[in-house]
């Protein structure tokens, strides 16, 4: 599904990722954890085409290349569910306005689709009570949620969390992860980026350390725990949610 | 185009009124030039079209051609120029008669000294200087035929005028056109700056450029149409409280008025098309 080969990425003299290789199934969990300026961030704008590597090829799904054309990388990310740290909501809008928008951008206009879609979206994270609310009026924890309603309404494949706790206090940070391994055991793979070690522990996924742009040289080996089963797999086991 | 993308372009304007207020004002103002001047062209070619309607060639015929040869002529240069009328001498004598006014003045002379006339109507393709002048040679090769007058000098200088207001007419549609260009293109580009958080999210959420394109073309074209409607009716209000009271001229008729809205709509759709190919190639990821 997400495949990286020999991928390099320098920004003038810096050298953010060093030929990292690794890859992903339909379904995995995969998080990446690293200290500031590990190169997390350069890694998950790799994947959404939002930056061309500097060597290196890099697959998503049968989207492959360097810099794909404007119109494909538009495709290439209504086909992910993204997640900033920062939320990025469009603060005129209702809380209901910023999930449909997503719905909306994959060329769904008519009310009877947008509607029930963006309602259950918002059922599933809780904040069907706030979806009249503007990003102003909610709680950082809220906006992450609503941020979390939007990456999953197009049910995509793979949803994409930079620092997904970042922002937040404890427990809403709890939830959150809460939030995103059960999204992660209804079948989305899912990519993590943190910073801190306990999240990639609570979401029970493969956790990568990243550190100065490398990845340890077996990175591609390992599989999640909630990856389809093939024969034989047992459950995949609860992981600890940090501050539980 | 769904509804969807008609509230969107209504929200941009509510919520960047400054930047819709001062391209209105500044369209509305550029189109009130572009009107002023359709509105005289309209009228100074309605005022030649008038004179060009009469403009007439008169043949002069040789007092010895007979009715069977004249009626022959007159079949001929009907055929070939336009409508031909006869005026015998008596009549040219009568009509000259009226124009001079005092009896007085005409009974030193003896005879009639008038010679009978044709007098062509030319039909609309001969209406210019070249072909009239062409014409009248023609005509003048004619045995039956004495002299042929036709206004040469006038009839030059009428088409030079109507050239000049065709090629001012040319020169401020493209001035305008160039000035509305320039409006709006700097006006979208603001506005998508404006709103250049909200685009980048889009972008990153995989929208297409046409779906963020589309409420700002919206947008451009409808500011348009309103300031054009808003110069029509300044334009019409100045044509009534100062022109009128001058001399009398005649309104914009309406195909001029849809020509009028559909130009600028038309100019504000490509300018908005123009801004928005670049400015959103640079407006994120």
């Amino acid at each position: 599904m997400i495949t990286f080969e020999h991928v390099s990425k320098r920004y003038g003299e810096r050298l953010a990722l060093d030929a990292v290789s690794w890859h992903m199934d339909e379904g995995e969990c995969v998080v990446f954890v690293g200290p500031s300026g590990a190169g997390k961030t350069t890694l998950l704008r790799l994947i959404t085409h939002e930056t061309a590597p500097t060597s290196g090829t890099v697959t998503i799904g049968t989207f492959r290349g360097a810099r794909l054309p404007r119109r494909k990388r538009a495709l290439l990310r209504r086909t992910l569910g993204i997640i900033y740290e920062d939320f990025r909501l469009l603060n005129d809008r209702t809380v209901f306005e910023n999930v449909a928008l997503a719905v909306r951008i994959t060329g769904h206009f008519a009310d009877a689709e947008v509607v029930p879609r963006t309602l259950y979206a918002l059922e599933e994270v809780g904040l069907q009570q706030k979806q009249g609310a503007f990003p102003s009026e909610l709680s950082a924890g809220e906006k992450q949620r609503a941020a979390i309603a939007r990456a999953i309404v197009n049910r995509p494949a793979v949803v994409l969390a930079d620092e997904p706790t970042g922002a937040l206090e404890p427990a809403s940070a709890r939830e959150i992860v809460a939030l995103l391994r059960r999204i992660h055991e209804e079948g989305a793979a899912l990519v993590t980026v943190t910073t801190r070690p306990e999240v990639g522990e609570a979401l029970g996924g493969r956790v990568l350390h990243l550190g100065e742009g490398r990845l340890p040289a077996d990175a591609g080996a390992v599989r999640s725990p909630y990856a389809p089963p093939e024969a034989g797999d047992a459950t995949a086991p609860a992981a600890p949610v940090p501050g539980a | 185009m769904h509804f969807y993308f008609w509230r969107e372009a209504w929200r941009s304007f509510r919520h960047h009124q400054g930047l819709a207020w001062t391209a209105m004002i500044s369209l509305t103002a550029t189109l009130l030039l572009c009107g002023v001047f359709l509105l005289l062209t309209h009228n100074a070619e309605s005022a030649v079209r008038f004179i060009g309607d009469r403009r007439e060639m008169v043949v002069y015929l040789r007092d010895e051609v007979t009715p069977e040869r004249r009626d022959a002529l007159i079949a001929r240069l009907t055929e070939l120029y336009g409508t031909a009328t006869y005026v015998s001498a008596e009549q040219a004598w009568e009509e000259f008669s009226q124009q001079i006014g005092d009896p007085q003045l005409l009974q030193a002379v003896d005879q009639n000294p008038l010679p009978a006339s044709l007098r062509v109507r030319l039909r609309p393709e001969l209406l210019n200087y070249p072909a009239m002048e062409q014409a009248a040679k023609q005509v003048s090769q004619f045995p039956e035929v004495e002299d042929v007058r036709y206004g040469g000098e006038w009839v030059r200088r009428l088409d030079e005028l109507q050239a000049t207001l065709q090629r001012g007419a040319l020169v401020v549609g493209v001035v305008v056109a160039l000035a509305m260009l320039l409006i709006l293109y700097n006006i979208i580009r603001l506005t998508v700056i404006a709103r250049r958080r909200e685009v980048e999210i889009m972008i990153r959420l995989g929208a297409s450029d046409r779906f963020i394109a589309t409420p700002f073309t919206i947008e451009a074209v409808g500011q348009t149409l309103l300031s054009a409607v808003a110069a029509l009716a300044l334009l019409f209000a100045l044509e009534q409280l100062t022109v009128q009271q001058v001399v009398r001229v005649s309104f914009l008729p309406p195909t001029w008025i849809a020509a009028f809205l559909g130009g600028a709509a038309l100019l504000a759709w490509a300018a908005a098309s123009l801004a928005l190919a670049r400015a959103l190639r640079s407006a994120g990821p």
